[in-house]
């Protein structure tokens, strides 16, 4: 697989951070809907390079965390540190604009648009020729679309989607769906990629294949990835920390196996009734 | 067997992003072209120059601007013909002030400001979707037919309260006014929807109708993606609202004559809606199979009974067109909902097939 592609060609634009450095800091984050505590008191680091797992039960808080970090939701306490600017509050396209890409655990593809105007749809923010010059789509506006397009190509081939290139996506199967959804994000160059449950759904060999394909995006263009999954083959396998959520707190954090050893994960997991929850 | 893109190929990005990258579509574009340019004024008579090819070229200009911003962007508009007047009576005002400006500099520059009052309705997109930015669109439409009562400026203080159109010469041709013969008018009107035409194909294809249709399909992971919904929904509006201006404009000056303000009253509206969702939303092609569809078929209706024998008076043949054009809208709805475009589109991969069922 992915032959053609030139590592240093799709990595994303360089963040000045050494690997392992921190990346993304959340200190303190609260997140309430009216009386729902979806978010309690959350801390922990991302740091650069690595993959990321963060899991919990079903309404644990996982996406609602996704949210906060990429500006869709902005907490009620806390603050998010992100290449060492710290903010309260970010509108989505400025968190895109940062280097935050993301996919989404229902797909949320553009269904009225091709395969490759989706990915390129990706590359939004690198494409700038004004208003006029789109108007006449030739010149500075042609070369622009045409470079993008090369890098879009690039992504094509690197997840093995050529032959679906042309086809408008709502046509596409759900398992391939998501791959051209990590494609769209992978096309921002971000260096932090978020992935919301990007396997859910799939088969055992498309899960063999995304995993291939997340571990891939790492090692070869070093982007560090957040990664939300419920399959816990998968999470202890590729991710080299893991953060545990239950109920919008966080019982857990560490390295898989320390993960795995903790008596809180191995109570959550196994459906231990929680009679602190109406505390706090 | 003839319609087939085998042994084309493109060794270029720039040769696969071509508009019509099938050398049979190119032929097939050139030829139209060519029919419109160099047969239709030296074959039609006055009455199909007039009434027909003319009106209809302006209405698929209009349906192009609705598309943009329904079909394209996904913001549902009920105020096209409040628009088009914008453009028209901007291009009157604007003809009384600077009568020695070419006419054509002025219908362009009339889209102007009908583009920037698209982008003040245009507004509340940013906060309301659907139905609900329709109802702010008709506010638009009621807003701007009652400027055009109202406010006698707009139309000169005329005692008639209509705008008429004065007689202006274009490299020596008269092109507009009573004077004016239907070829000048009609080149005239072609000449500028093909431009617009194609300037608004450019812009669907590149960056910005990119960001038009993230932002219909999914507008949270669009601005995910750095579209700002700002810029996104406006700018759909500016161009829709300069389109149809420019529409509204011609429609006037090389069509009506002469207009009254319930020329552009709620029906043109929805008559724009109409070809707009017949053609097939997000289609350019689809603007133009819609106008047609829904501008022609009611004069062949008319004309069609008495010139086979059958007498029938003038107005019951006006109830009877409205009938059978709604159950045929009502009916294609249900039937194909993407309209003609889909037809057309179904067809071209049939015969690109042909003579085989499937490739
Ligand atoms: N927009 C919202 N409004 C109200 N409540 C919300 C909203 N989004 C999330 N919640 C609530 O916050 C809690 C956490 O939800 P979240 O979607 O983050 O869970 P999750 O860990 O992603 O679960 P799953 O594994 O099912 O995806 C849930 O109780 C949910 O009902
Ligand atoms: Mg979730």
């Amino acid at each position: 697989m992915n032959r053609a592609v030139d590592p240093r060609d799709l990595a994303m634009d360089g963040d000045g951070l050494a690997k392992g450095e921190v990346l993304l800091e959340v200190k303190n984050v609260s997140l309430r809907f009216g009386g729902v505590k979806a978010i309690t008191d959350i801390s922990f680091d991302i740091r650069k390079g690595e993959i990321r797992a963060i899991i919990g039960p079903n309404g644990a808080g996982k996406t609602s965390m996704l949210n906060v970090i990429n500006g869709f939701y902005t907490p009620q306490e806390g603050t998010i540190t992100f290449r060492g600017e710290e903010r309260k509050k970010i509108a989505p396209y400025q968190a895109a604009a940062s280097g935050i890409a993301r996919t989404f655990q229902n797909v949320a593809l553009f269904k009225g648009m091709t395969t490759l105007d989706n990915i390129m749809a990706g590359r939004t923010l690198a494409m700038h020729r004004n208003f006029l010059w789109q108007l006449l789509y030739f010149g500075p506006a042609l070369n622009e679309e045409i470079a993008n397009r090369r890098k879009v190509e690039e992504i094509i081939d690197f997840l093995e989607i050529q032959h679906i290139r042309k086809v408008p996506v709502g046509r596409l199967p759900y398992g391939l769906q998501k791959r051209v959804e990590l494609g769209r994000a992978l096309a921002a160059q971000p260096s932090l990629l978020l992935l919301d449950e990007p396997m859910a759904g799939m088969n055992l060999e498309e899960k063999e294949d995304m995993s291939r394909f997340i571990l891939d995006v790492n090692s070869q263009f070093g982007t560090t990835i957040a990664l939300i999954e419920h399959d816990m083959g998968v999470v202890m396998d590729i991710s080299d920390r893991v953060v545990v959520l239950d109920y919008g707190r966080k019982i857990g954090d560490g390295t898989p196996d320390e993960v795995k050893a903790n008596q809180d994960v191995i109570d959550a997991y196994l459906g231990v009734s929680h009679q602190d929850e109406g505390e706090g | 067997m003839f319609y087939r893109e085998a042994g084309q190929f493109k060794t270029t990005y720039a040769a696969d992003q071509q508009v019509f990258p099938i050398l049979q579509d190119r032929i097939g574009v050139a030829v139209i072209l060519f029919i419109a340019i160099a047969v239709v004024p030296f074959v039609a008579n006055d009455f199909f120059m007039s009434a027909i090819a003319i009106p209809f070229l302006i209405l698929a200009l209009a349906t192009i601007g609705l598309n943009v911003l329904t079909g394209y962007a996904g913001q549902l508009s009920l105020g096209t013909g409040g628009f088009m007047g914008v453009g028209a009576y901007a291009c009157y005002k604007l003809a009384t002030i600077f009568p020695d400006v070419p006419i054509v500099a002025h219908i362009l520059l009339s889209g102007i400001f009908a583009a920037a009052a698209g982008v003040v309705f245009g507004l509340p997109s940013l906060r309301i979707k659907g139905l609900y930015l329709a109802v702010t669109t008709l506010a638009a439409q009621f807003f701007f037919e009652w400027c055009f009562i109202r406010i006698p400026w707009l139309y000169n203080y005329n005692a008639s309260g209509a705008i008429e159109v004065p007689g202006l010469t274009l490299l020596g041709v008269t092109v507009t006014g009573p004077a004016a013969g239907s070829i000048p008018r009609y080149y005239v009107v072609l000449a500028i929807v093909i431009l617009l035409t194609v300037l608004v194909k450019n812009l669907l294809r590149g960056r910005i109708g990119r960001q038009w249709m993230m932002i219909r399909d999914m507008d949270i992971a669009a601005e995910l993606m750095g579209v700002r919904p700002l810029y996104a929904k406006l700018s759909a509006f500016a161009v829709s609202s300069y389109l149809c201006g420019v529409a509204g404009a011609m429609f006037v000056f090389f069509y009506l004559g002469a207009a009254e303000p319930s020329a552009f009253s709620i029906t043109l509206s929805f008559q724009v809606l109409f070809m707009a969702i017949l053609g097939g939303l997000g289609s350019l092609v689809g603007c133009f199979f819609g106008a047609a569809f829904i501008w022609i078929l009611p004069i062949l209706l008319r004309a069609g009974p008495p010139m086979i024998g059958i007498p029938i008076a003038a107005e019951t043949a006006t109830h009877v067109t409205s009938m059978i054009i709604g159950a045929l809208i009502v009916a294609f709805l249900i039937l194909e909902p993407h309209g003609l475009a889909r037809l057309w589109q179904i067809g071209k991969e049939k015969l690109r097939v042909w003579p085989f069922p499937y490739a």
